[in-house]
């Protein structure tokens, strides 16, 4: 085995310890922790025989394992920038509405 | 004019207009009884110089936008009482108040729910810097829900509402893309409106604190993404 075979699979385990121990928002996050631990499955599985990654690559018309990684890469990159980016707008606009309570709340009117 | 002012909120959103917000509020009080100067965060004083020339002020704790002012506003105005009509006017003195009186006039004869101020129509061809125009134009008539209701000038600050349309108000994007919010509001809420036509004073001032007209790539952005938020 590789040293880097060693490393990326320490990683993906630690991260995958890390994430079935938070057990915010019970129900939502099930989903997220059985898809991630099929992900560590897979992982573990490419990282032990790469080869294998290029045999799925070419049953899609991909050339090499690499390339077939990378694409799935820029997929699920643009997903967590679109869905952080509407997460964001969501808390924008939960924060609006605090400040706006609050500047109701201070509102002052002139003396007539 | 058979409109009761007591009953008329005018909301004027301000950020940083401390130089202009006087005028325009002492203006504006020689007619209506009502206003009120929402203060998004600014830095100066016009909060100060808003509720001397005898604005109700509402300070925002910190930089919101001009659609959350706008919110703000009207969500101040509605729940003082006997409040039935309300118009919002930007605080930059681009506005006419004789505009305001006749889209007042225009609401009161009762068959429509909102009036929205227009550049575009009417014998006052308001002299918009050409591009301005141009871009103006393009995004009323792109702007889906803008062109089903036959709007001409949809990013302009001056309207007029009465209480339905206040009661149902629920601006989310905070910034500059309210106005086509606004317009998206009036399509799914099946508010009845109409245009009058207005003028726009561009002095050097409003010109200055106007928005950068390549903030319209940013408002159509927005306006993608509002029917995939939750409200």
């Amino acid at each position: 085995m590789n040293w880097i075979q060693v490393l990326l699979i320490t990683a993906v385990v630690t991260l995958l310890v890390y994430l079935l121990r938070s057990r915010t928002n019970a129900k939502a996050k099930a989903w997220v922790k059985l898809g991630y631990v099929l992900f560590v499955i897979a992982a573990v599985y490419a990282i032990l025989r790469p080869d294998d990654t290029t045999v799925v690559a070419n049953w899609l018309g991909v050339d090499r394992g690499t390339d077939l990684l990378f694409y799935a890469l820029v997929i699920a990159f643009v997903f967590t920038t679109l869905s952080t980016y509407l997460r964001f707008k969501e808390l924008e606009l939960r924060y609006a509405r605090l400040a706006r309570a609050v500047a109701l709340d201070g509102a002052r009117t002139p003396k007539d | 004019m058979d409109i009761d002012t007591s009953s008329v909120w005018i909301i004027v959103p301000a950020f940083n207009e401390a130089q202009v917000i006087g005028d325009v509020i002492a203006d504006l009080r020689s007619v209506f009884a009502h206003v009120v100067c929402v203060d998004d965060g600014s830095h100066d004083d016009t909060a100060d110089v808003a509720l001397r020339a005898g604005a109700h002020v509402v300070s925002h704790p910190v930089n919101l936008g001009q659609g959350a002012a706008i919110q703000t506003g009207v969500e101040y105005a509605r729940r003082q009482p006997g409040a039935a009509v309300f118009a919002t006017f930007d605080a930059d003195g681009q506005h006419r108040l004789k505009d305001v009186v006749s889209m007042m006039e225009r609401l009161s004869r009762g068959d429509v729910d909102i009036v929205i101020g227009t550049r575009f129509t009417g014998s006052t061809i308001s002299q918009t810097p050409p591009l301005k125009r141009l871009i103006l134009r393009a995004a009323a008539s792109l702007t889906p829900s803008s062109r089903r209701l036959g709007l001409t000038d949809a990013h302009n600050g001056l309207r007029v509402f009465g209480r339905p349309v206040a009661d149902q108000l629920n601006l989310t994007m905070s910034g500059m893309s309210h106005a086509s919010e606004f317009i998206a509001l009036i399509d799914e809420n099946h508010w009845r409106v109409a245009e009058e036509p207005v003028e726009i004073l561009y002095t050097d001032y409003s010109l200055s604190k106007g928005q950068p007209l390549l903030n319209g790539v940013n408002i159509v952005f927005d306006g993608f993404l509002r029917g995939r938020m939750r409200r």
